[in-house]
């Protein structure tokens, strides 16, 4: 058993290290979370009341004029 | 994804009218024919299917090419649509005996009624409706499609 799991796994070279600059990755990714944590700010979430308030605003007037929505359709 | 943007552009723009077409069409088919409502569908179906994709989408590739300069938010860019489409709209209806005026109000498809105050009302929901759709549908598809 110790023989077979010896051979499946070769001894790692202490010295190995990748083939290439890892860091410019790491940081993109890094600043990427930071632009995500950035965009749920208090701005935004005033936008998407904003934007909730105007399809409920679309819902109440197609509810107060049911004729609208066919002309509204024609538009679309 | 660097070729062709303006035809993704294009495409992108007229997905919600081509989706939405043939509900509309099947909509006016039950009313007319199931229902036997008197409503001109040959007549009304031309807007929305030949001027209204078309439309979205050369409005979509002008987002794109204007973009750079302007910044302007795409659900801004789409609210501004209404002021080219409903004149159009209502010129097209008009001349096609789809839209009639009388002393206090519109008569929209021969059946539906629409009063002079609730024109401007109308209107506004309208600016509404294509901030919304411009801004989740038409933006989200410009996103998918590489070119916002």
């Amino acid at each position: 058993m110790k023989k077979l799991l010896q051979q499946a796994l070769p001894p790692v070279d202490s010295d190995a290290a990748p083939g290439r600059d890892l860091w410019p990755a790491v940081k993109q990714r890094l600043d990427a979370r930071s632009d995500r944590t950035q965009s749920i700010s208090p701005a935004s979430i005033r936008w998407e009341l904003l934007d909730l308030a105007l399809l409920a605003g679309l819902a109440a007037f197609a509810a107060f004029l049911p004729a609208s929505i066919p002309v509204f359709l024609y538009y679309l | 994804m660097n070729t062709h943007p303006y035809l993704r552009a294009y495409l992108a723009g007229v997905f919600l009218p081509t989706l939405v077409l043939p509900l509309l069409l099947a909509l006016f088919i039950v009313v007319r024919i199931v229902l036997q409502a008197p409503v001109p569908i040959e007549r009304a179906i031309i807007f929305p299917m030949a001027v209204v994709p078309s439309l979205f989408g050369l409005w979509n590739m002008l987002y794109l090419a204007s973009h750079e300069r302007t910044h302007l938010p795409i659900g801004l860019h789409g609210a501004v649509l209404p002021l080219l489409m409903a004149p159009a709209g209502v010129l097209t209806a008009t001349c096609l005996g789809v839209l009639e005026f009388s002393s206090h109000g519109t008569t929209w498809f021969q059946a539906l009624y629409v009063p002079y105050a609730l024109i401007a009302p109308c209107f506004l929901a309208a600016l509404a409706g294509y901030y919304l759709v411009w801004k989740f549908i038409v933006g989200c598809l410009n996103r998918a499609l590489g070119i916002a």
